[in-house]
């Protein structure tokens, strides 16, 4: 059973701060989840590597500038002499 | 002049406009009245863009006036799902994350609509992030399904299909990561399509689990999709993921071919000889009232040149564990951008520090999104990731390579496109894991990446239910032949009293 | 003996290509305007994707044959998850080696000096953005223009027992770099060092934050005593990552994370793996560009130089390559012309410019100017003592010889440097004369006779008898 400790901790590696009772409501989902995902025991690691889509290097992006015209972050709010404002690091 | 212009498809409206039958002013003032009328109770849109819709239909009737070509979907009105990007027009993703989001640029697939000469009437409705099956995870509410707004409309694409079936525009865009349109577009009697991975560009479409998504197309029929695809179809520099090889049997060998820019699909309704293989596990698993409507569609294409053959797939047992690992991982990764110092919603950092700022804001995901990132983040965490991921991607691959071997056998498979018909709001919402289960049907294409679609095929208790057809990579073109072959067989063109 | 262990980690930025590794932005941000050189890619719009750019893997894979290493025939890009206001998506975009070799190089080997280090692996990720620190206690101010820039990381095995070892190694990997032509090395920050150390079966501390290449050694010499120091009173050493303070000269702690970073790995969904294969590799080793150690041995048999001369001609790319060129123009004495830049050009060079700009900035001289002095040497045109005077003037001057030596013949000289080169020259060849002027004045006339006749008659000899009587009484 995962416990709750361990949803904390996995919520802090995402940013997620969760409240006690969201805590409460999702222990007994998540586990539930994850032990449905134990179906995949059985499956054996040995054997051919997963196929991925394959690219040769002389198909990828030629090395070329292209400058974006307008501004990436107009629309953001919190900015200060070109700058993005963020929170502090201290 | 038809009285009622949005009951007529894609094709329809195109060449009605380009012979001037009537204009593209007209037909968009009719849709948009429509869209009025009946979308406070469907609740299908999220935006409607009514001036950026006039402008376009003005501009299309000028050109056409002075005797310049236009587009192959000119003046077709088109709904795009709110997690791709419109230029200058807001995309949320139903989401709090992006309440303020206004894209700088367009996804490359609205692009080549904007060039087909579509027009462009509204952002739809999702589950958040395009996580989830119903489209009750929205901050907007949920979407309704039009054949009785009690029901859910699917998802997570629910306003791209529903606006589809309640005639509030001819096409719509939704995606697909585990049937998130197949699945609406059978809960809502229409046509609803997931490409092959690779065949259309990802590049504007917000992700959720980059190496399953596609972006779908949903119409009345079959030629509606096909005329979607031959818009939007096609290898994109600004995805690296997208094809630029289709394979062709010759007699001898097999072989590859360099994929046009833009392929050229075509809509032939009489195939002939086709070999047909019925997949046993997904027709079993069904709701008794799902699995007769599929075996009745299934005599009548017996009775049309068709053979049609019960076939198993042992590595169906994996599919959901598989794609919800997959799913999950990825998502908690691709969501993580969301810390609302770039885009999001208005929110002052200064003051904070960094860490508590980027939980306080975070913890304005919605209950599903926060469940499946926590979820992503296990599977993907030192210890576990062997366990689940890795043997899920192991389990993706078994399943690719039965569906491969099937179809040297076949030329389709098929299968409901849901084990269950449409339910009530509400009804599945409190369990996830009962929720996840629904996908079971349409999550083997997704992990394979082969091309589903899913048309009309009948009607259990008023309720819709779909028949899902599979080709190989690649294989749009049989997919399209044998799907219009089908749904002029079954032959059920209605729409829902609203 | 305690033995002492040190790791290397170099990040190097491809600041030889034209665009950042995953978008067209132009690589080159220095010097604009905070978020003037970022497109929706980079700053980590959605919907975006990364397009991975063809000659960064060529880059990478050039730096990890010239290191020795090994170039798998598949590359794979993984994501490193975790959050930090300077990356635009919250996961870096790297490549990653627990799950079989994806990276675009291992198991290498570099020689420096007599010595070698074995290289782990390299591999090819993006830089993230900059922090600035404006009014830190309410905000932070995040720029984006280096945000997606190509880098190159390079890892070493904890091979090094010595701080000065690691400035050599250093100093090697800088040639090579730049003989690749993959980096412009002397750009502020364009390549950056962190340090692991150890104790014999200690922990390992990482030094980060290290500015220069100096700053490296003296951070390892500091760190090692700190280390040492602790381990002679029994005070455990943890395994922790510190910074180094250069204004203070210290390194410490950084601030104590609060539960530990897991990077949840995963292969990048959006790049498809990339075939490297045979043919990339043998275009690729066709096209490398002459290596350091090639060149020195090259020197030597070509031009018959001495080690030693060599050596400091391939430390410096920019020296040796002025040795060529000047060479091309007059191909008679390339012995004469190494070594009058090792021994007389290189004294012109500004110590401190040796880590910025380019070697000879401030400095007029080309190539066409070593070769026609030499050749004026060689044909008894000039002596080498005026042939030092004359190449004092091209530094400042940027004239040709023959141009400074008509100068000379015709004009008084009131310079006080050429003059000084002069007294110079003359202080070398009459050291008795010397002696004797220090005790008496009077035999420093007989110095200003030997400096006018040095001069044709044409130094001042009022500058030059103060210039004289000056130097006498330092010495």
């Amino acid at each position: 059973m995962i416990s709750k400790d361990e949803i904390r901790h996995l919520g802090w590696l995402s940013r997620l701060e969760l409240t006690d009772s969201e805590l409460d409501r999702y222990a007994s989902q998540i586990d539930e989840i994850i032990r449905y995902f134990d179906k995949l025991d059985t499956i054996s690691l040995t054997g051919s590597e997963p196929a991925r889509s394959i690219k040769k290097v002389s198909e990828l992006r030629n090395d070329n500038i292209h400058v974006f015209e307008g501004d990436p972050l107009e629309f953001s709010k919190n900015r200060k002499d070109g700058f993005v404002k963020g929170p502090r690091m201290v | 002049m038809p009285n009622h212009l949005y009951h007529l498809t894609a094709d329809e409206v195109a060449s009605g406009i380009k012979n001037r039958d009537f204009s593209a002013q007209e037909y968009i003032s009719q849709i948009l009245e429509r869209i009025e009328k009946v979308d406070v109770k469907i609740n299908a849109f999220i935006a409607v863009d009514k001036q950026g819709a006039v402008e376009k239909a003005c501009s299309i009737d000028k050109r056409i006036r002075d005797g310049d070509r236009t587009g192959g979907l000119s003046g077709v009105a088109v709904g795009i799902k709110d997690n791709i990007c419109t230029k200058d027009l807001k995309t949320t993703c139903a989401s709090k994350m992006l309440e303020g989001f206004i894209p700088p640029y367009d996804a490359t697939v609205i692009k080549k609509l904007k060039e087909s000469d579509a027009i462009i009437v509204g952002k739809l409705n999702l589950d958040e992030f395009a996580m989830g099956s119903t489209t009750e995870f929205s901050r907007y509410g949920p979407t309704r399904n039009p054949w009785n707004i009690n029901y859910v409309a699917g998802g997570s694409s629910g306003g791209s299909a529903a606006s589809v079936a309640a005639l509030e525009c001819a096409i719509s865009l939704g995606s697909d990561t585990g049937g998130s349109v197949r699945c609406p577009a059978s809960f809502c009697s229409v046509v609803g399509l997931k490409p092959t991975y690779g065949c259309v560009s990802r590049s504007g479409l917000i992700s959720y689990s980059n190496s399953l998504e596609q972006i779908g197309s949903v119409g009345k029929t079959v030629s509606d999709v096909v005329m979607i695809m031959n818009a939007i179809a096609g290898t994109d520099e600004n995805d690296q993921t997208t094809k630029t090889t289709r394979p062709i049997a010759t007699a001898t060998t097999p072989n590859t071919v360099s994929l046009d820019r833009i392929p050229k699909y075509g809509l032939h309704q009489n195939k002939r000889n086709i070999r047909v293989g019925l997949v046993k596990e997904l027709v079993e698993g069904a709701d008794p009232a799902v699995s007769k409507c599929i075996y009745s569609a299934v005599d009548l294409f017996e009775g049309s040149d068709c053979n049609c053959e019960d076939t198993s797939m042992k590595s169906i047992q994996y599919a959901l564990a598989s794609y919800y690992t997959i799913a999950m991982a990825e998502a908690s990764s691709n969501l993580a951008r969301y810390d609302n110092i770039r885009y999001g919603f208005d929110s002052s950092p200064e003051g904070y520090e960094w860490n508590t700022y980027f939980a306080k804001v975070r913890n304005n995901f919605g209950e599903e999104a926060k469940r499946r990132i926590i979820i992503g983040s296990y599977v993907l965490s030192a210890g576990y990731y062997g366990k689940y991921y890795l043997k899920a991607q192991k389990a993706r691959e078994m399943i690719k390579q039965e569906i491969k071997s099937l179809f040297e056998k076949y030329d389709v498979l098929i299968a409901p496109t849901m084990p269950i018909l449409p339910f009530k709001l509400g009804e599945k919402i409190n369990d996830p894991l009962k929720m996840y289960q629904i996908d079971i049907d349409t999550v083997v294409a997704n992990l394979a990446g082969v091309p589903a679609i899913s048309i009309p095929v009948g009607f259990s208790n008023c309720l819709p239910v779909g028949l899902q057809i599979m080709a190989n990579e690649m294989e749009e073109q049989t997919l399209f032949d044998v799907a219009s072959t089908f749904e002029r067989i079954v032959d059920i063109h209605r729409s829902p009293e609203i | 003996m305690v033995e002492v262990k040190i790791g290397l980690e170099i990040h190097c930025q491809l600041t030889g290509l034209q665009s950042k590794l995953f978008c067209s932005c132009q690589c080159d941000y220095r010097g604009k305007e905070p978020n003037t050189n970022i497109c929706p890619i980079c700053s980590g719009l959605p919907g975006t994707l990364p397009l991975l750019n063809q000659r960064a893997v060529d880059f990478a894979s050039m730096i990890s044959l010239a290191l020795g290493c090994s170039i798998p025939d598949n590359v794979m890009f993984y994501r490193k998850n975790y959050f930090y206001p300077d990356l635009p998506k919250n996961f870096q975009i790297t490549q990653y080696n627990a799950y079989g070799i994806t990276s675009i190089g291992v198991e290498g080997k570099v020689d420096y000096g007599v010595k070698s280090t074995k290289i782990r692996r390299v591999q090819l990720e993006e830089d993230p953005g900059r922090l600035i620190y404006e009014n830190a206690s309410f905000y932070t101010l995040i720029d984006y223009n280096r945000a997606g820039v190509s880098l190159v990381e390079i890892v070493t095995e904890p091979d090094f027992a010595e701080p000065k070892d690691v400035r050599m190694f250093l100093n090697k990997i800088i040639s090579i770099i730049e003989h690749l032509g993959v980096c412009e090395t002397r750009l502020d920050g364009s390549v950056r060092c962190d340090a692991n150390v150890s104790l014999e079966g200690g922990k390992r501390v990482e030094i980060k934050n290290v500015g220069s290449f100096r700053d490296v050694e003296k951070a390892l010499g500091y760190e090692i005593a700190r280390q040492k120091t602790m381990s002679v009173r029994d005070i455990e050493i943890r395994s922790e990552t510190r910074h180094w303070d250069d204004a203070r000269k210290i390194t410490k702690q950084s601030r104590a994370k609060e539960e530990e970073e897991d990077y949840r790995y995963f292969p990048e969904p959006d790049i498809p793996t990339i075939l490297l294969g045979n043919d990339f590799l043998s275009l690729l080793k066709v096209r490398m560009p002459e290596l350091p150690d090639e060149r020195k041995i090259r020197f030597l048999r070509e031009y018959n130089l001495s080690d030693h001369v060599s050596q400091v001609l391939i430390d410096n790319k920019d020296l040796a390559d002025f040795f060529e060129s000047a060479v091309k123009i007059y191909p008679s004495s390339p012995n004469e012309i190494a070594n009058w830049i090792v021994s007389d050009l290189l004294g012109f060079i500004d110590d401190s410019k040796k880590e910025e700009g380019s070697l000879f900035s401030g400095l007029r001289i080309e190539a066409k100017h070593m070769a026609e002095l030499v050749r004026m040497i060689d044909q008894n045109i000039i002596n080498r003592n005026i042939a030092k005077m004359i190449l004092s003037q091209i530094t400042k001057t940027g004239e040709m010889p023959s141009y400074v030596l008509d100068k000379m013949n015709t004009s008084i000289i009131d310079n006080k440097a050429i003059i000084s080169e002069a007294i110079e020259s003359i202080f070398e060849s009459e050291k008795s004369a010397v002696k004797d002027a220090k005790q008496n004045p009077n035999a420093a006339n007989f110095l200003l006779g030997k400096v006018m006749q040095l001069t044709g008659g044409r130094a001042d000899p009022k500058i030059a008898l103060n210039l004289i009587k000056t130097k006498l009484t330092i010495m």
